[in-house]
C-alpha cells in the first residue's frame, strides 16, 4: 500500500506516493525521476547513490524512502548553481579528467560536495578517506583526488594537458605545494 | 610529415562530461516509458543438471505477471556468446534458454511484470525439477577421460577449441644451447571487471515488427547482428542505440541472456521492458577473466641471452566457449615475443568447467600469460646474478621483430619505455640501497608488457566514419563506436577537427544508433583510436579535399596552394588572402555549397604499444599485508591524441591491476560450484586509501603509420604491466617469489615462515 510522503529535493517541495519498502534511492529515481542518482550496488557498497540528507551523505540505497519524510535532500541535480552554470567540483571533474564513464560520478560529487561543506580545506588524506566509501573502476581515483583538491585550493592544479610531463608524485607535490602556501 | 597542432596532443574538454558531472547524462537503466514492465530472471542452485520440468503456473497467475518464459517457449536457436563476425575469436554453443544449466547462477526461466517486487515475487513461485548430473570445476578434472562433458559438441575432453600451438625456430636446439635453464608454473585467479553499472536492457516493438534495444554495450552492431539472427528478423528491423555506459573493459562485448529475454518478453507483452541486473547478477550473469595455469620454461647463456622458451597454458572458459579461443590464441601466441627468443613452442588450452563464464576482459589473455613470462625473467636475472633491468633490455623486442601478429615491429618502444623509467626512478641506485631489516620492508619491481591495437590477425578488422559539413562551417562526425567511458568520441573529434583545420569545438558526433551511423565491429582490443580515428581521419580528409575545391574557385586560385587550419583557409604564400570555413561554404544567392561528405573505411593491421612499470610496494612482515605505494608507469602508445584522457585510461588500468594482483578473486564453492562473493564487500576491489600516487609517463617514440598521426592504443596496456611489477616488488622486499595472484596475506605469512625455519634449518 502506497504512503504520501512530502521531502525538499533541490529546494523543491516534493511529495510522492511510495511503497513501504521502497529505498529512497528507487524513490529519487523512478518516483521523484531523478536519475542522476545511480543504482550499482544497492546495498549499501559503493557509493553511487550518494545524495546529501539534512546536511550528511547518505548511500540512499540504505534509507528507507518513509526515513526521508520531511527531510532536506541534494541530489546530483541539485549540485549545479544554476542552469547556466557549473559548481565549481563539476569544473574541476571536467577538467582533471576524474570522471571517465560517469557511472560513479554523481556520488563522487556529492559526496565531494558534503565534504568541502564540512571541511573546505581537506589534506590529501582527509579527502582519500573521505571518498573511501565510494567506488570509482575506471580512474584509479587520482584524477578524483586531484579535482576535489582543486576546488578546495589545497593543490595547485590539476595535470590537464600535462599529464605525460607529471612532475612528481602526487602526495610530494601537494606537499610541496602546501609548504610554499 | 610533421604536423602543427594545436588540437591532437591537447586535453580539450571531453563532450561527454558535462552530462556526467551534473547527472544528466542518460544511461540505459534511467530510461522510462508509460506502461513499462520489469524483467527478472531466475537463476538455478545446481553446477550442472538437466531440466525435468519447471512450473510456471503458480507465476503466472500473480497478479501483475504480463508473461513467463522458459526454454519451452522461447526460440531454440544455437549462437555465438559474442559474436565476432566470421572470427574465430568465439564460440557458438549457447542457447536463450536451454534445457540443460551448465553452472551455478545460469538463467533458467524470465518474468516481466508491472513492478520490480512482484517480478522478485514470481521467481520464487517457479519451480524447476533438476536431475542433477556430476561437475567438475578445474580444468584439470574437465580434462579427465571419464570427466562428464558439459557441451555434446566441440573437440572431447571438454575443450572449447582444438589446442593451439605457435611455433619458432627449434625449440629443443634453443635448449641444448643455452648454460642455463629455469622451468616454473604460474597461476591467475578469477578477477571480473566490475564495471559500476550492472548489465541492463530495454525493449520495444513498434506496430510494424520493428524491435528497438535500448542497451549498455561496447558491440552495438554485433547486438543487432545476434539479436537478428537469434530472432529471425532482417537487420532493418532491430534497432539498437546506445548512448553513455557506465564501463564495460572487454566484458559488454558479449550478449547476455537477459538481453534476448527481454526482447522476447516485450514482444509477448506487447509493452517496453527493461531489465537490470542486480549486482549480485553482474557476478553470476556476467564475465569474468579466464583462470589460468601456465607452465614455463626458458633457456639462457650466460650473458643472459635467451636460447629458447616453451610454455603449456590453460585457460578456464567456465561453463560457455565466450572468448575463450580469442583469449586462448592472444595469450598464447603472446609469449612469442616482449623479449626476443629465436626458438619458440608455447601450446594453449581452453577448458570448459561448471564455472562461471570467463569471457573478454582488458589484457585478454595477455595478463595471464605475461604474469608468468615477466616473473620469470626476474627469477632468471636473479639466478643469472644480472639486474632484470638489464636482463630485460637485453632481450627487449625491437625494430623489425616481428610480433605475435607476424608483423616487424615498428621502433624501439620496450626498450625507451625501460630506459626511461630505470632513470626516472634511480633505479641503479635503488638497486644499491640498504634493505630495510624492519616490520615493513619495502621493494621495487619492474614489468613490462606490449598489447596489439587492433584484433588482427584474428579478426580482419574494419573501421568506417562518416563526415559532412553543415552550412555554417560546422561539422558532424558519425561514428559506430561505442563510448564506453574512455573518451573516445572525444579524441575522434579532436582527429576530424585537426584534419580538416577547424577547431574542436566545431565538430559533434553522432554515435550509438544503428540505424544512423555507419556499422561498426564495436569498442574493443584498444583500436578505437588507432582504428575508428584514423577512418575519421581519412573521412575528414574527403570533406576537406571538397571544402578546398570550392574556396579555390572562390578564391581564383589552386586548390593545391590552400591551407586550412584555426577555420581559416588561406594561400600558403600569401596568408592573408583568406577566408573563412563558414564563408566556403555558406550560402551564396539563398544555396549553400553542394554537400560536403566524405565515408571511409579503414581496414587495419595492426601497432602494438609497450609499456614498462616500476612499482614500489611496502610488505608488513607481521600482518602480510602488500601496500603498493608508488607506480610510475611508463608507456609508449605513439601520438598521444588526448594526454589526460591516455593517463586516466593507464591509472584506471593500474587500479585493476593492483586488484586482480593483490585482492580481487571471484570464487566459487569447488563441491557445488556455488558463487561465494558476488559482492562488493566480499569481492575486494582498491578503493581510494589503497591507491598509490601514480606518476604517468607518456613516450611517443614509436608512432605507428597505421593510426591517425601516428596514434597507436592504450586501454589494455596498463593492466598487464602492473601484475609481475608486483610480485617482483615483493620479491625484492621480503625475497620470497610468489607465482600466483592473488597474493594474499596470509600466503606471505606462510612463505615468510616457512623462509624463516629454512635459513633456521640452514644454520642449524
Amino acid at each position: 500500500m502506497k504512503q504520501v510522503i512530502t521531502f525538499t529535493v533541490n529546494q523543491e517541495e516534493r511529495e510522492i506516493a511510495v511503497e513501504p519498502h521502497r529505498s529512497l534511492l528507487d524513490a529519487l529515481r523512478s518516483e521523484a525521476g531523478l536519475t542522476g542518482t545511480k543504482k550499482s550496488c544497492d546495498v549499501g557498497e559503493c557509493g553511487s547513490c550518494t545524495v546529501i540528507m539534512n546536511g550528511k551523505p547518505v548511500n540512499s540505497c540504505l534509507v528507507l524512502a518513509l526515513e526521508a519524510r520531511g527531510a532536506d535532500i541534494t541530489t546530483i541535480e541539485g549540485i549545479q548553481p544554476s542552469g547556466e552554470e557549473v559548481h565549481p567540483l563539476q569544473e574541476s571533474f571536467m577538467q582533471c579528467g576524474a570522471a571517465q564513464c560517469g557511472f560513479c560520478t554523481p556520488g563522487f560529487v556529492v559526496m565531494a560536495k558534503a565534504l568541502l561543506d564540512e571541511n573546505p580545506n581537506p589534506t590529501i588524506d582527509e579527502i582519500r578517506f573521505a571518498i573511501a566509501g565510494n567506488i570509482c573502476r575506471c580512474t584509479g581515483y587520482t584524477k578524483i583526488i586531484e579535482a576535489i583538491a582543486k576546488t578546495a585550493g589545497t593543490y595547485p592544479s590539476c595535470t590537464n594537458g600535462f599529464a605525460h610531463k607529471a612532475p612528481q608524485p602526487l602526495r610530494e607535490a601537494v606537499a610541496t605545494a602546501l609548504e610554499k602556501a | 610529415m610533421t604536423y602543427k597542432s594545436d588540437i591532437i596532443g591537447h586535453s580539450v574538454k571531453r563532450s561527454d562530461l558535462i552530462g556526467k558531472v551534473t547527472g544528466d547524462a542518460k544511461y540505459a537503466g534511467d530510461l522510462i516509458w508509460p506502461g513499462m514492465l520489469y524483467g527478472r530472471i531466475k537463476r538455478c542452485k545446481v553446477a550442472h543438471a538437466n531440466i525435468v520440468c519447471i512450473d510456471t503456473s503458480k507465476a503466472l497467475a500473480l497478479p501483475g505477471v504480463k508473461a513467463v518464459l522458459t526454454h519451452e517457449n522461447v526460440p531454440r536457436v544455437l549462437h555465438a556468446g559474442s559474436p565476432h563476425p566470421r572470427s574465430v575469436s568465439v564460440t557458438c554453443d549457447q542457447y536463450i534458454l536451454d534445457s540443460k544449466v551448465r553452472y551455478w547462477g545460469e538463467g533458467v526461466a524470465a518474468v516481466a511484470a508491472t513492478t520490480e517486487e512482484i517480478a522478485e515475487a514470481a521467481l520464487e513461485l517457479i519451480v524447476v525439477e533438476y536431475e542433477e548430473l556430476p561437475a567438475v570445476f578445474t580444468v584439470e578434472d574437465a580434462q579427465k577421460p571419464d570427466a562428464p562433458l558439459i557441451h555434446d559438441r566441440g573437440f572431447g575432453h571438454n575443450l572449447v577449441l582444438q589446442p593451439q600451438v605457435f611455433t619458432r625456430g627449434d625449440v629443443e636446439k634453443g635448449f641444448a644451447e643455452a648454460d642455463f635453464i629455469i622451468e616454473g608454473e604460474y597461476e591467475g585467479g578469477r578477477p571480473t571487471p566490475a564495471y559500476m553499472e550492472p548489465n541492463v536492457c530495454a525493449c520495444q516493438w513498434d506496430g510494424n515488427g520493428k524491435l528497438t534495444v535500448w542497451i549498455s554495450t561496447q558491440t552495438a552492431f554485433m547486438v543487432r547482428g545476434i539479436m537478428a539472427e537469434v530472432l529471425g528478423l532482417p537487420l532493418s528491423k532491430v534497432r539498437v542505440l546506445v548512448d553513455h555506459m557506465g564501463g564495460g573493459f572487454g566484458a559488454k562485448q558479449d550478449l547476455f541472456q537477459h538481453e534476448f529475454l527481454c526482447a522476447l518478453l516485450a514482444k509477448q507483452t506487447r509493452r517496453p521492458v527493461r531489465m537490470e541486473y542486480t549486482r549480485e547478477e553482474t557476478f553470476l550473469g556476467g564475465r569474468s577473466r579466464h583462470p589460468a595455469k601456465v607452465w614455463l620454461k626458458q633457456g639462457f647463456r650466460n650473458d643472459g641471452t635467451l636460447t629458447a622458451r616453451q610454455a603449456k597454458v590453460v585457460f578456464n572458459s567456465g561453463a560457455y566457449g565466450s572468448h575463450g579461443p580469442g583469449v586462448t590464441i592472444v595469450g598464447t601466441s603472446a609469449l612469442l615475443s616482449l623479449y626476443r627468443c629465436d626458438n619458440v613452442h608455447v601450446e594453449g588450452r581452453c577448458v570448459y568447467t561448471n564455472s562461471p563464464i570467463a569471457g573478454a576482459y582488458r589484457g585478454y589473455g595477455v595478463v595471464q600469460t605475461y604474469y608468468a613470462l615477466d616473473i620469470q625473467m626476474d627469477e632468471a636475472a636473479q639466478k643469472l646474478g644480472m639486474d632484470p633491468v638489464v636482463l630485460k633490455l637485453k632481450n627487449a623486442v625491437r625494430e623489425g621483430d616481428i610480433a605475435p601478429s607476424n608483423h616487424p615491429l615498428i621502433g624501439h618502444g620496450l626498450e625507451d619505455c625501460i630506459k626511461h623509467g630505470r632513470d626516472i626512478v634511480g633505479w641503479n641506485a635503488l638497486r644499491q640501497r640498504t634493505r630495510d631489516k624492519g616490520v615493513v620492508r619495502s621493494g621495487w619491481g619492474i614489468g613490462c608488457e606490449m598489447h596489439g591495437s587492433s584484433a588482427y590477425p584474428g579478426i580482419k578488422e574494419q573501421g568506417n566514419a562518416i563526415v559532412k559539413m553543415n552550412e555554417d562551417g560546422t561539422v558532424v562526425l558519425l561514428t559506430g563506436t561505442a563510448g564506453l567511458g574512455t573518451g573516445a568520441h572525444t579524441a575522434l573529434a579532436q582527429i576530424v577537427a585537426e584534419e580538416l583545420g577547424v577547431c574542436f569545438e566545431a565538430v559533434s558526433c553522432i554515435h550509438g544508433d544503428t540505424d544512423v551511423v555507419p556499422w561498426d565491429i564495436g569498442a574493443f582490443a584498444s583500436h578505437t583510436t588507432y582504428m575508428g580515428g584514423r577512418a575519421a581521419q581519412m573521412a575528414a580528409a574527403k570533406v576537406k579535399e571538397q571544402m578546398l575545391a570550392r574556396a579555390a574557385v572562390l578564391m581564383d586560385v589552386a586548390a593545391s596552394e590552400l591551407e586550412v587550419t584555426g577555420n581559416l583557409v588561406f594561400l600558403r604564400d600569401e596568408p592573408a588572402r583568406c577566408m573563412t570555413v563558414k564563408e566556403v561554404v555558406s550560402a551564396k544567392k539563398g544555396i549553400p555549397a553542394a554537400q560536403f561528405v566524405g565515408s571511409a573505411t579503414y581496414h587495419p593491421t595492426k601497432s602494438y604499444s609497450f609499456a614498462a612499470h616500476f612499482v614500489e610496494v611496502k610488505v608488513d612482515t607481521e600482518t602480510g599485508l602488500i601496500s603498493v605505494s608508488q607506480v610510475v608507469p611508463v608507456h609508449e602508445i605513439g601520438k598521444v591524441i588526448h594526454p589526460v584522457g591516455a593517463a586516466g585510461q593507464i591509472e584506471g588500468g593500474i587500479q585493476q591491476g593492483i586488484g586482480h594482483t593483490l585482492y580481487e578473486d571471484y570464487q566459487i564453492d569447488m563441491k557445488t560450484g556455488r558463487s561465494l562473493n558476488a559482492n562488493f564487500v566480499d569481492y575486494k576491489m582498491p578503493l581510494s586509501m589503497d591507491m598509490p600516487p601514480i606518476h604517468t609517463v607518456l613516450l611517443e617514440t614509436a608512432p605507428d603509420p597505421g593510426g591517425p598521426f601516428g596514434a597507436k592504443g592504450v586501454g589494455e596496456d596498463p593492466i598487464v604491466a602492473i601484475g609481475p611489477a608486483i610480485a617482483n616488488a615483493v620479491y625484492d622486499a621480503i625475497g620470497v617469489r610468489f607465482r600466483h595472484y592473488p597474493i594474499r596475506p596470509e600466503q606471505v605469512l606462510k612463505a615468510l615462515r616457512e623462509k624463516e625455519l629454512l635459513e633456521e634449518g640452514a644454520i642449524a
